[in-house]
This record gives C-alpha cells, sequence and structure tokens, in this order.
C-alpha cells in the first residue's frame, strides 16, 4: 500500500513502539490541534468532513479502491460486503445530517462557535456554547470499523485533536480514512493519530491515557472495566460495552410479496458487515398467523442467504472462528435428527458461509455470528421480551417489521424494557448519524457548557 | 447384554494385547458401526438423519462422527440402564451438564486394556531407559473421591498395574483432594513429603508424576512461593494433561514444561503430553518419549493403531492438507459400546498421521431443550 508515512499505523509491522515515542506524538497532536483546528468554524469542518465522505462513495476515489483491493486480505470482508458497509456509512455523513446532529445535540449548529440561543432560551434572556476536550483518545474495538470512523467524525467536529487506538489487525480501515482526510486538509489530519496494538499494553496505554482530557472505549464489559480503572480520574471516560441486538416480525406483515421483502430485510442484516456488530441480530423473532409460518420465515431466510452468498459473500474465516461455526452446526444437527419439529437448520453447503437455525425453544439465544442466524416462533412481543430476559439492559438495536398502526406501541413497550434503538428490520447496521449509541447524546458527552445569563 | 457386542470387545482386546495389526483397523472399524447403528439407537437417529448406514459406507473414514456436545444430550450408549455400572464425565464448568460416556465391566475392561497397552508402550518399550520401580505421585483426587473421572480411572489402573494394593495404600500416591467447592486441588503437605523424599539421592528409583496442567500450575506456584526446587532422580517423568478450565492461570505450554523443569528437575525430553477425554477410550500422546532423537520443538500426537484420527476443515468437513489446521476427529475402537466416531471441539494441525494440538475452538454452548431420552 503506497501511503505516506503520515501516521504510526503507517509504520512497517516490525517498528515498536514506546511510551516516550506517544508522549511525543500527543504533545504534536495537542500543539497542531492549537494552531490548525482550534480557529476553524464548524462551517468549514462541516465542508471538509462531507466532502471527503462524498469522495469514499466514488468509484474512482483512491481510498476506497484500496480499501475494497486490500479490504478482503486485512478486513477479513469480502468486497462486496465491505462496498456495501463502507456505502452505508459514508451516505450519512453529509452536510445536512451534520446540521441535524448539532441541533439535535446542542439546539443550535453554532454552539461549538459562540454564544447562541434557541428560541425558548431567547425567552429567558439565555445563551450558551460548549466547549470540547483538547485531546481525546479513543480505544476502537476489532470487529468492524463503523464505531472508530464515527469517532474521527465528532472528534473533528468538536475540534479535539485525536488519537486512535486501534484493535490488533483492525488499524486498516481507520488509517485509509485519516489518509482521506490528510489529504482533502492537511492541518486537521496533523490533529490526528492512528495507531495499533494489542490491547492490554499497559506502558503504551497509560501514557496515552495521561494525556488525554477524554477516552471513549468499545469493548467488552471486562476490557471497559479494566480501562476505566487506569483512567485518572479528572479523564472523562466513555465506554461503550458489549451490546446485542435481534429483530422481531408480526404475522400481520408476513404476506405476499410484502412477507418476501421482510425476509430480504432480515438477510440484509444479517449479510451487513457478516453480523458482527452490536447491531447486528443474534435472533429474529416471527410472530406466527400470517402466510409465511415462523419455520417457513426460517427456510425463505436461507435461501435468500444462498443468493446473498453469490452476490455478497461472507468471505474466508480463520479457522477457530469457522470451526465456531461448525462445532454449533453439530449440536443442531444431532437435535434435529432427533426432535425435528422442535430444531430445524439449513445450512451452506461445503462451507461455512451461512446458517439459519430455526428453534421452537424461545428462549434468546447468542449467535457465534458471520452470518449464522437464529430464528424462534413467538405468539407475541411480551413473549419476546420475557424470552430474552437474560440479555436484558445489554440489547441496543431490535429492528422491527410490523404495521406502520402498531410500531408506535411496540416501539414504546421495547423502550420501557430497556431497547435503545428500534428501526425497521433491515436497516439494523445504518444508524443515522445522529443516533445515541447505547441510547446516551451523540456528542452531549464529550462536551462541556457554558451559560450566559442577561 | 449384547452378545454380539461383547465378543467384538472380546476380540478387540484379544488383538489389542497381542499387538494391533493396523491391516485390520479397516475391518473392526466396519463391524463395529455395523454393530453401533443396530444397537445404538441415538446414534442410529444421528447416521440415519445424514442418510449414512453399514450398507452405504465402505470406509472407515466414512463413518458418521458424533459431536462431544451430542454426549450431553443425549445417551450414546448401547448398555441399556440396568448394565450400567460406571459413567465418566467431561469436566465442564459448572452449571453446565457434562458428557456422560457409560461403561460397564465389558467395557471398562476394553478400556483398561487400551490404555494401558499405549502408555506402557509410550513410557517403557525403550530398554536404555528401563524404568525399574518407579514410584507414582499422581496429582489428583484419589477415584473413590472422583467416580466420574476416566482420567482418574486411567491413573488408578495404571496404578495397579504397578502393583498397587489397597485404596487405603493409595493415599500415599494420590495427592489431590476435592475442595468444598468440590474442585481439585492439592494436598501440599504430603506432595511436599514424598517428592522430598524423592529427591535425596540420585540412586533412588525414578518417579512418574502424571497431573493435569492446572493441578501442576498449582504445585509449581506453590513450590516458587516457598522458594522449593526439586531434582528428581534420573529418568523421572512427567506426563501432563488436559486444559487449564479456569482452575489456575494458563501458561502457554513451552512456560509450563519450563516450569516443570525449573522446580522438579525433569527435562523437557522427559515431560510428556497426554490427549484425552472422557469420551474415548484411548489416549494418544505427544511422543514415544524412549526417543530422546524426536524433534522435540515440534512433537505430534499420536494415537494407539487401534485409533485414528483426522483434522477435518470446519468449512468443507474434509480432511485438511498435512500442516493444516482443523478440527480433531477420532475413530477409536475401544469405544466398543459407545460411539467410535467422535467430534471433537479441538482444533489441531495435521501432521503426518499424528497432530498438533492447538487447543479449544472458542465456543459458547448454545442452550436449549433437554434431549434425555431417559
Amino acid at each position: 500500500m503506497n501511503l505516506p508515512n503520515y501516521f504510526l499505523a503507517d509504520l512497517p509491522p516490525e517498528a515498536v513502539l514506546s511510551p516516550a515515542m506517544l508522549a511525543e506524538a500527543c504533545q504534536t497532536l495537542k500543539r497542531n490541534r492549537e494552531c490548525y483546528l482550534l480557529s476553524r468554524s464548524t462551517e468549514s469542518l462541516i465542508k471538509v468532513l462531507s466532502d471527503v465522505a462524498d469522495g469514499w462513495l466514488g468509484s474512482e476515489n483512491k481510498f476506497r479502491k484500496l480499501a475494497l483491493e486490500l479490504g478482503p486480505a486485512r478486513a477479513g470482508f469480502s468486497r462486496e460486503t465491505l462496498a456495501r458497509g463502507l456505502d452505508n456509512f459514508f451516505k450519512q455523513i453529509t452536510r445536512e445530517n451534520i446540521h441535524a446532529l448539532l441541533v439535535q445535540e446542542f439546539g443550535d449548529a453554532k454552539r461549538l462557535d459562540a454564544m447562541t440561543m434557541t428560541a425558548a432560551e431567547q425567552k429567558q434572556n439565555r445563551l450558551a456554547m460548549v466547549n470540547t476536550p483538547e485531546f481525546q483518545v479513543h480505544i476502537a474495538a476489532g470487529n468492524i470499523p463503523n464505531p472508530a470512523l464515527t469517532s474521527i467524525v465528532f472528534g473533528l467536529l468538536t475540534r479535539s485533536a485525536q488519537f486512535v487506538k486501534c484493535a490488533s489487525g483492525a488499524s486498516f480501515l481507520p488509517r485509509l480514512f485519516a489518509h482521506s482526510i490528510y489529504e482533502a486538509d492537511g492541518k486537521l489530519g496533523a490533529c490526528l493519530e492512528i495507531a495499533e496494538w494489542r490491547g492490554g499494553n499497559l506502558a503504551l496505554e497509560n501514557a496515552l491515557f495521561a494525556e488525554a482530557d477524554c477516552v471513549t472505549a468499545t469493548g467488552s464489559d471486562e476490557t471497559l472495566d479494566e480501562l476505566r480503572k487506569r483512567v485518572p480520574l479528572r479523564t472523562r471516560f466513555l465506554g461503550h460495552g458489549h451490546r446485542v441486538s435481534f429483530g422481531f416480525v408480526a404475522g400481520e406483515v408476513l404476506y405476499g410479496s410484502r412477507g418476501k421483502k421482510i425476509v430480504a430485510s432480515a438477510a440484509d442484516d444479517v449479510v451487513a458487515w457478516n453480523q458482527l456488530g452490536c447491531l447486528s441480530p443474534h435472533v429474529i423473532y416471527v410472530q406466527p398467523g400470517g402466510e409465511i409460518a415462523p419455520e417457513h420465515f426460517a427456510q425463505l431466510l436461507a435461501e435468500e442467504l444462498e443468493r446473498r452468498e453469490a452476490s455478497e459473500p461472507r468471505g474466508e474465516l480463520p479457522a477457530e472462528h469457522a470451526a465456531a461455526i461448525a462445532l454449533r452446526r453439530n449440536i443442531y444437527e444431532v437435535r434435529a435428527a432427533h426432535l425435528p419439529e422442535t430444531t430445524q437448520h439449513w445450512c451452506s453447503k461445503d462451507s461455512t458461509a451461512w446458517t439459519v437455525i430455526y428453534e421452537a425453544d424461545v428462549r434468546f439465544q447468542l449467535s457465534c455470528l458471520n452470518r449464522f442466524i437464529y430464528v424462534k416462533g413467538v405468539a407475541d412481543l411480551k413473549t419476546v421480551l420475557e424470552s430474552a430476559d437474560s440479555v436484558r439492559g445489554k440489547v441496543s438495536t431490535v429492528g422491527i417489521a410490523a404495521p406502520e398502526e402498531k410500531t408506535n406501541e411496540i416501539a414504546t413497550q421495547l423502550a420501557r424494557w430497556g431497547a435503545t434503538r428500534i428501526c425497521p428490520l433491515g436497516q439494523m447496521q445504518n444508524p443515522p448519524l445522529a443516533w445515541r449509541h447505547d441510547g446516551r447524546p451523540a456528542l452531549g458527552d464529550l462536551v462541556r457548557w457554558t451559560d450566559l445569563e442577561q | 447384554m449384547n452378545q454380539q457386542l461383547s465378543s467384538f470387545a472380546a476380540r478387540l482386546r484379544e488383538s489389542i494385547n497381542a499387538g494391533f495389526q493396523n491391516e485390520d483397523f479397516d475391518a473392526f472399524a466396519l463391524e463395529l458401526f455395523a454393530l453401533q447403528f443396530k444397537n445404538n439407537f441415538a446414534y442410529r437417529n444421528i447416521c440415519q438423519a445424514r442418510k449414512l448406514s453399514p450398507e452405504i459406507v465402505e470406509h472407515w473414514s466414512q463413518i458418521p462422527a458424533v459431536p462431544t456436545a451430542a454426549f450431553k444430550e443425549l445417551e450414546l450408549t448401547s448398555l441399556e440402564a440396568q448394565e450400567r455400572t460406571a459413567v465418566f464425565h467431561s469436566s465442564g464448568t459448572t452449571g453446565q451438564k457434562p458428557s456422560r460416556h457409560f461403561h460397564n465391566a465389558e467395557s471398562l475392561a476394553v478400556y483398561e486394556a487400551s490404555l494401558w497397552r499405549w502408555f506402557e508402550q509410550n513410557f517403557f518399550q525403550n530398554p536404555k531407559s528401563k524404568i525399574q520401580n518407579p514410584k507414582l505421585i499422581l496429582l489428583t483426587p484419589p477415584p473413590d473421591l472422583v467416580p466420574h473421572s476416566s482420567l482418574v480411572h486411567m491413573f488408578e489402573t495404571v496404578r495397579q498395574k504397578f502393583g498397587g494394593a489397597s485404596v487405603f495404600a493409595s493415599r500415599t500416591e494420590f495427592l489431590g483432594k476435592l475442595a468444598a467447592d468440590g474442585s481439585w486441588t492439592l494436598d501440599f503437605e504430603a506432595t511436599l513429603a514424598t517428592l522430598s523424599d524423592s529427591s535425596k539421592s540420585k540412586t533412588q528409583n525414578p518417579k512418574l508424576i502424571f497431573g493435569t496442567a492446572f493441578s501442576f500450575v498449582h504445585l509449581l506456584d506453590f513450590l516458587a512461593e516457598n522458594d522449593l526446587r526439586f531434582q528428581l532422580p534420573e529418568n523421572s517423568r512427567v506426563m501432563e494433561t488436559g486444559g487449564y478450565k479456569n482452575r489456575s492461570r494458563s501458561l502457554p505450554k513451552s512456560e509450563l514444561h519450563a516450569f516443570i523443569t525449573e522446580r522438579l528437575g525433569v527435562p523437557r525430553e522427559n515431560i510428556i503430553c497426554e490427549y484425552g477425554m472422557s469420551e474415548l477410550s484411548s489416549q494418544a500422546y505427544d511422543l514415544e518419549i524412549q526417543n530422546p532423537e524426536s524433534r522435540i520443538q515440534n512433537r505430534s500426537f499420536h494415537f494407539p493403531p487401534w485409533a485414528r484420527v483426522q483434522i477435518i476443515s470446519p468449512e468443507t468437513n474434509q480432511e485438511v492438507r498435512d500442516g493444516e489446521t482443523g478440527l480433531i476427529r477420532v475413530f477409536d475402537l475401544a469405544n466398543v459400546f459407545s460411539v467410535a466416531a467422535i467430534q471433537t471441539e479441538d482444533l489441531g494441525v495435521r501432521r503426518g498421521d499424528g497432530f498438533e494440538l492447538i487447543g479449544r475452538a472458542q465456543m459458547v454452548e448454545p442452550r436449549g431443550c433437554s434431549l434425555m431420552t431417559a
């Protein structure tokens, strides 16, 4: 990959990072922020970000081409899966969407630039502006790139110097994105650092934490607990722990062509990023009563996944991940042989590319992912919530397919139960830019407000 | 009791004791498959779902393998409920259903013949390093405390072959005990006494120390904390088996072995690894220990001639090529009354007719309805 040496992640693999190198990098980032970023208007930052994102959507964009060409080997997704995932991500980064995000978070898109007021504040004779952390450190998980890319966008938007620490083997896409920013605006690129090492390197991480004003982290709950203990008290820590998601399909919509489209939407969610994100479904709950019974839904989903494998292949897996799928399949094969009325399975032939398991047992089941999906028949939403009690409080997204007039009622029930995002089935891995990750404000947790009373 | 299976068991035992001939394997395997298909209801169901039967299968490698997880959900046995006199459980984590491998006197006799013959060949075949009257140090609890451990049954069998006598006497050889929560720990005082006794003089009889990886970690950590080192008599050997199962800190194999050498004075070439499980009746060892010329860095596991291994690609379900990684599948003729073809959850690299062990494929076991047929 012929890219200039701008970031630590550009160093050859044999290069060894030291705490002193990181401390120096942090100082440089802060200095560059002071010189280049702090005085930039929000409008100018929005322009750079939306232009860069727009660039990534063009088929001739060199960063996109590199991502698709080298991604299968470096990031573990097929070219087609990557293309779809990147398109869906970059389509969100538009001027309008960033504006909407700022208004949602701060009431006014100019809050980052000056003292401003909303209509309600005007009545009270109040103004306010937001200040942002000088230096953000992101500890990014390795499963899918979107959270790291979003952090970079939000960090630039909030005018922070940023250090993105990627999981081992996961810096490829964040690094390409950083290069695309550098190319568009070298001064912004100089406020960003990308590096990669295996998590748990205390010397390196502590060197970073000592400099940070805000640390964001995604990872398992254990990882977050561990990190939280090491981040100094004065430093803000924003952790996003492991979450799971599921789908719910109401019987009333499983008719005719709409039913088939819903099956295709479920396949979209299983295929997107090979089901590896926290927003990807482990289980699709299907209510009987429609033209397509739950078992039949499972079979149709299997047929759809088979077609997708031709157009958007899953790609190769390391032996241990393929083994996890093969071993799971073995268990369901045994169960299906003994109790075919309660367990059925559909598997890609001569590969682990996709698997559908139908189970009469309604209990929520964690999938081994990589396009391994459970379909379970349930009488109603109440049964879904009871069956998913084991993951209550850990659920991010519920993708639903239901009659329009019932959506609100279903969403309210899910919200009271604890789900933080409800979206149409088929959109589970495509949250809007302004979505509230784990139910928290998108930018609000990063900033500090200053109120002016007149 | 099924006469055909009994007669098969007797013939197999005879063959094992007489020196099993490789060329007999396929005939034994196909005969056993037919008997198990006929007499093992749960197994037959699985075969039929795969549309395989003795009429179709032509070679041992086509015999349908059963995942070890199925031993948790099904009664994979040809023994009637009233015939079962022993059952070996897998050592899963607490709260999980264990595997159940049922036995009676005949099937235990096959197990014992199998384990002893291969143990003997791996430990004592070379006259150059003949071990005279070795002293056993077993780092597990004794069989009466853990009747469902196939590993401890194996140690007890070996102990008796060495002339071990009463259960009372066994207390001086089995140095493990049970903690309040049922987990295995060591009687450190007794272990220390045994080790001290054994290291007094180099002219003493060699020692054989057998235990699980975690029991060695318990012992070695204890020795390190107390700054104790032993130099066991020449020709002493260590047999280490199994994983850590969260019962101690985990060490990479090379570190564990270096630790053993450091604290017990047993050189690497006299440390042998065993690969076995409750669902099998034969074990694999990672070296014919009597051959010091073996490449120690890349030792591979071998089962006895009456058990064969295949390394299976999880993607294609076909055997991988030499040097490639896959899931370990074992065809163990000594599993006469259960199922001979076992699909393990372990990953290994194919090395000739043996394998290098990588370890358990990460897997969270799916929960679900119980398929207990009893």
